[in-house]
């Protein structure tokens, strides 16, 4: 085996880089796949909020937003914790963003609410003077894609065994199950008792009214997204 | 003259062409160049050189040098090696590569490495240290000041930069309790940790009106509401909280320890506890706001309780 290998330098070559990239595999993956593991406390998305965040890409939201707590005293005085890998561990695809033009939302569910979100998409500026962030009025309108966000669930649960259905430590040492519907009936009933709660909380007499009706208004997924983010 | 030298010269001849040609006109080489470019060419022309002839005096001794000296006993296939010493400055970068490696191992890396959360940490404490022992003891003006740039950062944007609660949007902080809210929490109940115990307030259902003997009615509760977010002044709905709201919360609406918060006016604990424990009414739900520190905490207390007196 050496005797043929010092007899062919390219595959030597291909040998060494073997033999020093399985040395690298071994120091990096473990460490890769624990930093990756979900932060206890961290849950997968319901159906309601999955569906948020859908409304949450297609508006790019992202695109002024971050979802990402950089360790520095600024940061953490005004958004909370610094952000930790394991946080995103559900997140497919992570929406850290690359520009703050508005603030951070890693953490916004810790300090907004849902009617506070509602003032705020209906009208920045009425809550935030001189905001240049714009009106979102459609999502009050616009129905939430409930089925889409069962099929990601059922995805993501099937392909990167997400642990929906089961049991999951807080951070209190308190249990939560994140429950998934067997069917796609199911999840839209699951997901329209989650909309009822935060319709409670909420003043647009049209949301309301929807979600009476049965119908999921974006922003009501969208807020239900928002406030999960903690 | 071998073909070594020859070529040696040649090489001279073109660098120094080459020379010429790309900074002579730039002064180097003119009268009415300046004296540093004149040294900077100088120094290129001595570089070439000397470059020529330490190469030619090295290529020459490769060409002529024969090998001597001790062979060592051993010898590989008939290939052998000379005994030489150890070149004094190759032995000496040896062992201080050892001393450091032996120091980079133990302490240099695993000890003392950098870490961005290291550094964070660092940060922190540092600067909690100093805000803590420059506001250990603050005047009545820094202490206010303190609270409104906390409020302005952290309530305003629902309170308010005028604190009135936009609109309805929040609470308005320049009363204790709005006509709504009385009601609201006659009608459902109350449970926001006002005293920092969860130490439920009964709703209506609870409710007796001691000077009739029966559950609070309709046009008690607005009289009393009424009362309650006038600031306990005038007397109607005054027979009403005598009757159902001062068996817990006081003749005069300032509370009882561990019984019931001061429906009065806003009492610096009893911000305090909103902070700490969020709150939820009739207006909606307000989130607890656990990132301050205690001495942030004291000067924004004293401040929305200042608000309601002023």
């Amino acid at each position: 085996m050496f005797h043929w290998l010092e007899k062919n330098p390219f595959f030597f070559a291909v040998a060494v880089f073997v033999v020093i990239a399985f040395a690298g595999l071994i120091e990096i993956l473990p460490n890769f796949a624990q930093a990756s593991r979900p932060v206890i406390g961290t849950k997968p998305y319901t159906t309601l909020e999955l569906a948020g965040r859908h409304v949450y890409i297609k508006n790019s939201c992202n695109a002024c937003h971050s979802q990402l707590i950089r360790p520095f005293k600024s940061e953490t005085d005004r958004y909370g914790h610094y952000s930790l890998s394991g946080e995103y561990a559900y997140d497919r695809p992570f929406l850290w963003g690359s520009k703050r033009t508005g603030p951070d939302l890693h953490r916004v569910g810790n300090y907004r609410t849902t009617d506070w979100h509602e003032n705020h998409m209906k009208d920045p500026a009425a809550v935030v003077p001189g905001s240049i962030m714009p009106a979102y009025t459609w999502m009050f309108k616009n129905t939430a894609d409930i089925d889409t966000a069962y099929a990601e669930q059922l995805t993501v649960m099937k392909a990167f065994a997400v642990p929906y259905n089961k049991e999951l430590p807080m951070a209190d040492g308190s249990k939560v199950t994140v429950a998934l519907a067997d069917t796609v009936e199911g999840a839209r009933a699951s997901a329209l008792e989650e909309a009822k709660v935060i319709a409670v909380d909420m003043k647009d007499q049209d949301v309301k009214d929807a979600v009476a009706a049965g119908q999921v208004p974006e922003i009501v997924a969208l807020i239900a997204y928002l406030n999960s983010l903690k | 003259m071998n073909k070594t030298v020859l070529a040696a010269i040649i090489v001279v001849i073109a660098m120094l062409g080459f020379t010429y040609v790309a900074v002579g006109s730039a002064g180097g080489m003119g009268g009415d160049g300046d004296w540093v470019n004149k040294l900077a060419v100088l120094g290129a022309v001595v570089l070439v050189i000397i470059t020529a002839f330490v190469v030619t005096k090295y290529v020459r001794q490769m060409q002529s040098d024969t090998a001597s000296g001790k062979l060592a006993d051993e010898n590989w296939d008939g290939i052998g090696e000379y005994k030489n010493e150890l070149p004094l400055g190759w032995a000496v970068i040896f062992l201080g590569s050892v001393v450091w490696a032996i120091w980079y191992f133990l302490a240099g890396y695993p000890v003392n490495a950098y870490s961005q959360i290291g550094e964070y940490n660092e940060e922190v404490a540092a600067h909690d240290a100093k805000f803590d022992a420059q506001f250990a003891n603050m005047d009545e003006s820094t202490l206010n000041a303190m609270g409104e740039s906390v409020f302005i950062v952290q309530c305003a944007p629902c309170h308010g930069l005028q604190a009135d609660g936009m609109g309805g949007k929040a609470a308005d902080l320049h009363q204790r309790l709005a006509e709504k809210s009385v009601k609201y929490v006659i009608m459902n109940g109350g449970n926001n940790n006002l005293l920092g115990t969860s130490m439920p307030m009964p709703d209506r259902n609870g409710l007796m009106n001691a000077n009739t003997n029966a559950l609070i009615t309709d046009a008690e509760i607005d009289a009393v509401a009424k009362y309650v977010a006038g600031g306990l002044k005038g007397t109607e709905g005054a027979s009403v909280f005598a009757g159902t709201c001062a068996a817990c919360h006081g003749p005069d609406g300032k509370g009882m320890e561990m019984v019931a918060p001061n429906i009065a006016e806003m009492s610096p604990s009893m911000v305090d506890m909103v902070l700490h424990h969020g709150k939820k009414g009739a207006i909606g739900q307000m989130p607890a706001f656990t990132n301050l520190t205690a001495v942030q905490y004291k000067a924004l207390d004293a401040y929305v309780a200042s608000l309601s007196k002023k």
